[in-house]
């Protein structure tokens, strides 16, 4: 926002101050971002960070509840997409939005049709579409049908779509997310080609060697606010993953190691497939199958051990495969290979059983996976160990012995409540986590999965979670650590492995290592593996 | 106030207010269909002159809530978890025939007989109840889909079993087809003696006050039990709050769907007994229709909540029972289903405004409580 950026021309988007609260939360705080016109502008954060919900208030999708939003200099005010549909922004969501049974064209103009005497007016569709795809150099055929078209293509015509309604200023949320690596090049051809036309790119994305690739200006969101507006010739991925995690929070060291020998967990060739589980007699030949047609894996033969009072570290950029990992082992999601629990093969067990046998799980999201939000916290106490004491009686919940064992954890855990009975989405964020983390540690776990354990709450909370992995580690638990929060990582961890593109590629010794390297093998700058 | 006193308060006030208002707009309807608002709503008290209209008024009035708050139940326990049990209809019909037949086939004491013919209502009501369920876990079929066309087919199933296999002696000159007569074992007694002890006359239409009511209060203890106590209640509401979470915490999506739409069924199983072994002893082709659903009306009026269908299928069979009434006062019966159709539309728009209302006041409330009314902290 310096003098010269305003002389030179018109910024196309404007925020300043946008401020958006939830109840118990502040989203967005205090957000100023500059964005000049013809270029692409890279927006990047951890997930949680508060991205999405600055796009869904650039969209009019949400009111800000302060600040304001200037689009090519005129202060603007949204109340539905389509008003900002009208100044010319255009959102191609991270997850797509068409119709699989309509043809590209028709996709198009869906909900902004050229009539012709009430009919669709299939020609000047076609010309205009044809006029843009030539223009803008996004090649599509208007006539196949979108269920034929592969994951590219159907961007492409995501695109097309916002530049059909006249929009100037695209917001992409996360594109290359789906994406494979040559797809990922086309993507950025043809942003290079929106931008020398004139328009205005708005890219979100974690990715951040991506974002170098393609950005004329990055600013950077960290807990709700933008933290730094960088110049990507001026910095690289590293210093770029350090604005993102920030280095003010307090550091996570676990003293004198507590690994021993005894192996708690054991996962050997685990490996998804994108599109569907499919049952193998022979892993190993299907597989290199596979691996042969190019098919997508979300995982590919991760293999692992943890033992007993090891913290290993799984780092990471987001959607590499960590979610995948921790769905193989909880028995969530199918996958090939084989998962042991202190010894006992557990590949073909139900999460409950798995659950029972003794694995803890604190989810990343925990409104998604940990909690019955419109439930009191004893029955979230409940949830996950339905079939074991205190919160069995035969086919009763135990009601009186949940509730006795909820205010151990209330009192132990530090939650903030006013009493057992309260519903869970009362509770603040870090409340809400201590919680979880509490119940989880109940029942003596052999191992936990703790899975961005410290996300999204305050310093204290922060804190008091580290001092709960560190003190189970030290009573012998095995500790399965995916963070986003590389001092985290780097702290608390015995052992690091980097997963990259669900691989796991490399293996890392914690203690001679700074987070700027491990950034380096996240984001694939640095290959090779390292022994720890 | 504790947090559960707090909610259920705003829930009825929200169920009150709805009513009200669903008066208010049924009088402009009475009004425009010609008659007198004030002579509709004296029809509605008007329970006759003599002690003994009095008395089968009652008796019709407290028979047609007992089969509506079963019907109730049956699609609660589905709505628990988001399923949307639409086969109610269907499977009461199927398993009201099945049950009058399998009843007339054999005879034993009064105990045995009756605990057969209950066991196999609930049994083909479950049965019919797991074709959806199947379909559904399986091949991903939206059971509301399957469930209304397995509705049509029920429906007719059992006019054909009526008509043929299960058809029964027809007696002389009757227009009706019928199964066997259930023996007299069978009958359920009636609880026309609670009138004696207040020194009224007793009813005498319909069999008087039948007495599935009192089986249909232990079914409601049961199914609150089942639903508020149990393991498998508790999996049920977690699964209906927040289906990844009770995945990942080790609960079953697909044993869920078919254990909660079997217990669906085999409730609704049950819909038709009352009238079946308080009154008419066999099926008929006349048998009473549309409690399947009528029970989703019920069900979403009392919140998926036992006691709160209870209220419901009362308040439902008071206002069905002034259809004779009604037409004494020169006011079309038809009424009642405009007020019905009000009031389930109003009670839905005022549940979710009085939900939202409790959490946000919960919230509030914790926070205060807390001694932070500005919680700043960082979370998407």
């Amino acid at each position: 926002m310096s003098a010269d950026t305003l002389a030179t021309a018109k910024p196309a988007v404007e925020l300043e101050g946008i401020t958006k609260r939830f109840p118990g939360v502040v989203a967005n705080h205090d957000i100023r971002i500059t964005v000049r016109p013809g270029t692409v502008h890279a927006i990047v954060g951890e997930n949680g960070a508060g991205k999405s919900t600055l796009m869904k208030i650039l969209y009019g999708m949400q009111k800000p509840d302060e600040g304001t939003i200037k689009v090519d200099g005129a202060e603007v005010s949204f109340r539905t997409p389509s008003d900002a549909i009208g100044v010319g922004i255009g959102m191609v969501h991270q997850h797509f939005m068409l119709a699989d049974n309509l043809t590209v064209l028709e996709n198009i103009v869906l909900g902004a049709e050229p009539k012709k005497l009430g009919l669709l007016d299939t020609a000047a569709a076609r010309t205009r579409i044809t006029e843009l795809a030539q223009t803008h150099g996004l090649r599509v055929d208007p006539d196949r049908l979108v269920e034929d078209l592969g994951v590219g293509d159907r961007q492409r015509v995501e695109i097309l779509k916002v530049l059909y309604r006249g929009a100037r200023i695209l917001i992409l949320d996360e594109p290359t997310a789906v994406l494979v690596p040559q797809e990922v090049e086309e993507l950025f051809q043809n942003l290079r080609e929106l931008k020398s036309d004139g328009l205005t790119v708005i890219f979100i994305s974690h990715k951040l060697d991506e974002v170098l690739g393609i950005a004329d200006a990055i600013t950077v969101i960290r807990r709700g606010t933008t933290v730094a507006s960088v110049n990507p010739a001026d910095v690289t991925a590293r210093q770029l993953a350090e604005l993102m995690v920030g280095s003010e929070l307090p550091t996570p060291e676990t003293r004198e190691s507590t690994v021993t020998d005894r192996v708690a967990l054991t996962v050997a060739g685990v490996t998804m497939e994108a599109d569907g589980h499919r049952p193998a007699a022979n892993d190993a030949t299907y597989l290199d199958r596979l691996r042969a047609e190019g098919a997508r894996l979300l995982l590919d033969d991760v293999s692992f051990e943890i033992h007993e009072g090891e913290i290993l570290g799984i780092a990471g950029v987001e959607g590499n495969g960590q979610s995948e990992l921790i769905e193989a082992i909880m028995g969530i999601r199918p996958a090939h290979g084989s998962v042991e629990l202190g010894g006992r093969d557990i590949s073909g067990w139900s999460t409950l059983k798995r659950r029972e046998s003794g694995i803890g799980y604190i989810p990343e999201d925990r409104h998604r996976q940990g909690l019955l939000l419109e439930a009191s916290l004893w029955e979230n106490r409940v949830l996950g160990h339905q079939t074991r004491s205190p919160a069995r009686r035969g086919i009763w919940v135990n009601r009186r012995a949940a509730r006795a064992d909820t205010q151990r954890i209330v009192k132990d855990y530090d939650v903030r409540t006013p009493s057992v009975d309260t519903l869970a989405l009362a509770l603040s964020g870090g409340n809400q986590q201590k919680l979880i983390v509490g119940r989880e540690m109940s029942g003596e776990p052999k191992l936990l999965i703790a899975a961005h354990p410290t996300r999204g709450v305050d310093v204290g909370a922060q804190a008091a979670i580290w001092d709960h992995l560190r003190e189970a580690r030290a009573a012998g638990l095995a500790v399965l650590l995916i963070s986003a929060d590389l001092d985290e990582l780097i702290g608390l961890s015995d052992s690091l492995r980097v997963i990259y593109r669900g691989r796991l590629v490399a293996a890392l010794d914690p203690s001679d290592i700074t987070p700027e390297r491990l950034g380096g093998y996240m984001t694939g700058a640095i290959a090779g593996t390292e022994e720890s | 106030m504790p947090a559960g006193l707090n909610r259920a308060l705003l829930t009825v006030i929200g169920a009150v207010i709805a009513i009200v208002l669903a008066i208010a707009i049924s009088s402009v309807a009475i009004t425009a269909a010609g008659a007198s608002p004030l002579a509709a709503l004296g029809a509605f008290f008007d329970f006759g002159s003599s002690p003994r209209t009095v008395a089968n008024g009652i008796a019709t009035f407290l028979n047609r809530a007992v089969p509506l708050f079963i019907a109730g139940l049956a699609v609660a326990v589905g709505f628990r978890m988001n399923l949307f049990n639409i086969g109610v209809e269907g499977q009461y019909r199927l398993a009201a025939i099945v049950a009058a037949y399998v009843g007339s086939t054999f005879t034993a004491p009064a105990p045995i007989q009756i605990a057969v013919i209950i066991v196999v209502a609930a049994a083909v009501g479950g049965l019919y109840a797991l074709i959806p369920a199947i379909m559904k876990v399986t091949r991903g079929v939206n059971e509301v889909i399957a469930t209304i066309m397995l509705n049509y087919v029920a429906i007719n199933l059992a006019s054909y079993l009526v008509r043929g296999p299960f058809s029964g002696q027809r007696a002389e000159g009757a227009l009706n087809t019928t199964t066997p007569e259930l023996p007299e074992s069978a009958m359920f007694p009636n609880l026309n003696f609670i009138f004696d002890w207040f020194g009224q006359p007793e009813p005498t239409r319909g069999g008087g006050v039948w007495g599935f009511l009192i089986a249909a209060v232990v079914l409601g203890v049961l199914v609150w039990a089942v639903l508020e106590r149990t393991r498998f209640g508790f999996e049920i509401k977690a699964s209906g709050l927040n289906g990844p979470a009770a995945a990942a915490s080790g609960v079953n999506p697909k044993k869920m769907i078919i254990a909660a739409m079997v217990l669906s069924g085999a409730i609704a199983g049950l819909i038709s007994l009352p009238e079946l072994l308080g009154d008419k002893g066999a099926y008929t082709s006349t048998f009473t229709a549309g409690l399947g659903f009528l029970g989703i009306a019920v069900a979403l009026l009392g919140r998926n909540k036992p006691v709160g269908i209870a209220f419901a299928a009362l308040l439902f069979a008071f206002l069905d029972r002034a259809q004779g009434a009604l037409q004494f006062a020169d006011v079309p019966a038809s009424v009642i289903t405009i007020i019905q159709g009000m009031i389930v539309l109003l009670v839905v728009v005022a549940n979710e405004v009085t939900n939202r209302f409790a959490l946000r006041l919960e919230e509030r409330r914790a926070a205060q409580q807390l001694g932070r009314n500005a919680p700043v902290e960082v979370a998407a």
